[in-house]
């Protein structure tokens, strides 16, 4: 019992470290929190789903192809709605919640409100040091989405790339001295975001089916790893993300099942009546 | 204008008064739920529109004010009165408590706790169905002993005007004045005195207490307590009507509810659709004329004269 909750919270830990950082790449770039991001991992686990099963491409590809395309939605989302509401953070705010709501209601109209779930990558079950036997799809859920984050920071930390995300979410106005096209940048790491919910959303909609709505919860888990972490620390959404999965799963096995998502609320006040930077943030935001 | 001021609330409130006379049963019954809605778009407003904190818990407020009076009045068989001013100041409590402990950060922080708190609050509904009957739904006792629409209305009329009156006395004072420099620009209003964190907690409990007693009324009046008043769905709905009717303004709100209320009545003949042509009509405003209708009545208005 024990081991399976520790399991299924890594791996469930490591889906929320991955939108997580979706979401904190794009506060620390933008200060902007995207209400619509788990639309977007819903978004990405229909078009995994509709590539997949119903015209019938291999699993890798559909994937590739789901997460391109919200990657784009991104782009235009950010081009669209964001980039006129710069210095006004309010509107964002507002602006994403709409289209939260507005993707939610046409996904229930083109999709219908039963649960959809595309192909599973690998079959069976294998044991896990001899203790006990855990699916599959899931170990493979967890070993992609490390490798996904391990990429990220490669990303972040070796590349030209990466140098000028950060230097950006240190200090906007000294790497637009330096020459970094803010504007540009604001639209990439905004399509950037979107592609890392999409990319979580391919990966565990084959174990976790998505419906119109279930994008909520894990959009609400996201941010509050982020504030767990601290807004705009990575690290603080690779920790907070596990953390949270692991508390999320031991509290529904030893306490109650019904309240999983309670748990993260909880976390959130402590955090904010604690430490409101967040285990890894700067002090002021 | 300001001699014209004078005389059209008064008119506007008799207006008011006899407009649900004469109409069937079905009409009153969308004239009420606009109501309700006038109440919940005109507090969200003084928070999004007069101190710039987008709240989403503001439906879950009115849930906390449905459900505290509603479980008081069927379980304990208190006077519905007693438990909506119950309701009232519980979910003041909560507002004071929440705004109190995110405030501080700045309002990203504000915007994600809310959210959180209204996800919690419906997760806690479904999972004690013992007390609030989950999904089903809590059967409350009604306000008055007989049934009556019209008197549903006049009850709901006195507490819409209520509402507006303290809202607007509160936005037209010098605590209205304080809003606006806030709003404006933080850092001189704070360097000339303003005490911003005591402003914003201020004004995010008045907000919380107001929809917690709409959601009251509106508990007793449906008769039935679920988990659809604190509902993302009606977030949006209080959300969209601000936006549309113009936010930041005192107007703006009231005919935005009265006019989205009655038009979504319209659009569910044709299926469910309503929620979708109100969220593209919301983001198009937002995006487009963030001063909504009245915006954009102004600038027509302001256009010939230049």
């Amino acid at each position: 019992m024990l081991a399976i909750s520790v399991m299924n919270g890594l791996v469930i830990g490591v889906i929320y470290a991955l939108a997580a950082l979706g979401v904190s790449l794009v506060v620390g770039i933008m200060n902007v929190i995207n209400f619509a991001h788990g639309e977007l991992y819903i978004l990405a686990g229909y078009f995994s789903f509709l590539f997949a099963s119903t015209l019938g491409m291999p699993f890798a590809p559909a994937m590739g192809l789901a997460v391109a395309l919200v990657f784009l939605f991104g782009l235009l989302i950010e081009r669209l709605l964001i980039r006129p509401t710069y210095g006004n953070d309010m509107y964002s705010l507002i602006l994403t919640f709409i289209l939260s709501i507005v993707l939610q209601n046409a996904f229930l109209l083109i999709f219908g409100p039963y649960p959809n779930k595309p192909p599973l990558w690998v079959r069976g079950a294998s044991e896990i040091f001899g203790l006990f036997s855990y699916g599959n799809q899931r170990l493979a859920a967890l070993v992609s989405g490390a490798a996904l984050i391990a990429l990220v920071f490669l990303v972040l930390q070796k590349t030209w790339f990466g140098r000028i995300i950060r230097a950006t979410s240190q200090d906007r106005a000294m790497a637009e001295w330096n020459g970094v096209n803010t504007t540009r940048l604001n639209m990439l790491s905004f399509g950037l975001g979107c592609a890392l919910a999409a990319a979580a959303g391919v990966i565990l909609s084959p174990v976790f089916p998505v419906t119109p709505t279930a994008g909520v919860p894990i959009a609400l888990t996201a941010f509050v790893v982020v504030v767990l972490g601290g807004m705009g620390s990575m690290w603080g959404c690779v920790v907070g993300g596990l953390l949270l999965g692991l508390v999320e799963n031991l509290g529904a096995a030893f306490i109650s099942s019904g309240y999983k998502n309670v748990f993260g609320f909880l976390i959130l006040i402590l955090v904010l009546l604690v430490r409101p930077s967040g285990l890894f943030g700067r002090a002021k935001l | 204008m300001t001699t014209s001021v004078k005389w059209i609330w008064p008119a506007v409130l008799v207006g008011m008064c006899l407009l649900p006379l004469g109409v069937g049963i079905y009409p009153q019954h969308v004239l009420i739920v606009s109501l309700f809605y006038v109440m919940m778009a005109a507090s969200w407003n003084l928070l999004a529109g007069y101190t710039g904190q987008v709240s989403f818990g503001h439906a879950a407020m009115a849930g906390i004010g449905a459900y505290t009076s509603g479980i008081l009045a069927a379980k304990a068989g208190l006077n519905p009165w007693i438990g909506i001013a119950a309701g009232t100041l519980f979910a003041a409590l909560l507002g004071l408590g929440l705004g109190a402990l995110c405030l501080k950060m700045g309002g990203i922080y504000l915007s994600l706790t809310t959210l959180a708190f209204s996800q919690i609050l419906h997760i806690i509904i479904v999972n004690e169905y013992e007390v609030t009957r989950g999904t089903m739904g809590l059967q409350v006792p009604g306000l008055i002993p007989e049934y009556s629409k019209l008197a549903y209305y006049y009850i709901l009329l006195a507490a819409t005007v209520l509402v507006l009156f303290i809202l607007y006395r509160m936005i037209h004072s010098n605590l209205g004045l304080n809003f606006r420099a806030v709003q404006n620009d933080e850092t001189a209003a704070r360097a000339v005195g303003v005490r911003v964190l005591h402003l914003r907690v201020l004004a995010f409990t008045a907000a919380s207490a107001m929809a917690g007693f709409a959601g009251g009324l509106y508990g007793h009046y449906l008769l039935l307590v679920t988990p659809e008043i604190p509902s993302l769905d009606l977030q949006f709905y209080v959300l969209a009507m601000t936006v549309i009717g113009g936010m930041g303004s005192f107007v703006g709100p009231i005919l935005g509810a009265f006019a989205i209320n009655i038009l979504a009545e319209k659009i569910r003949d044709y299926g469910e659709y309503h929620v979708l042509v109100f969220g593209l009509v919301a983001l198009a405003t937002a995006r487009f004329a963030p001063e909504g209708l009245i915006g954009v009545w102004r600038s027509l208005r302001r256009r010939p004269a230049r």
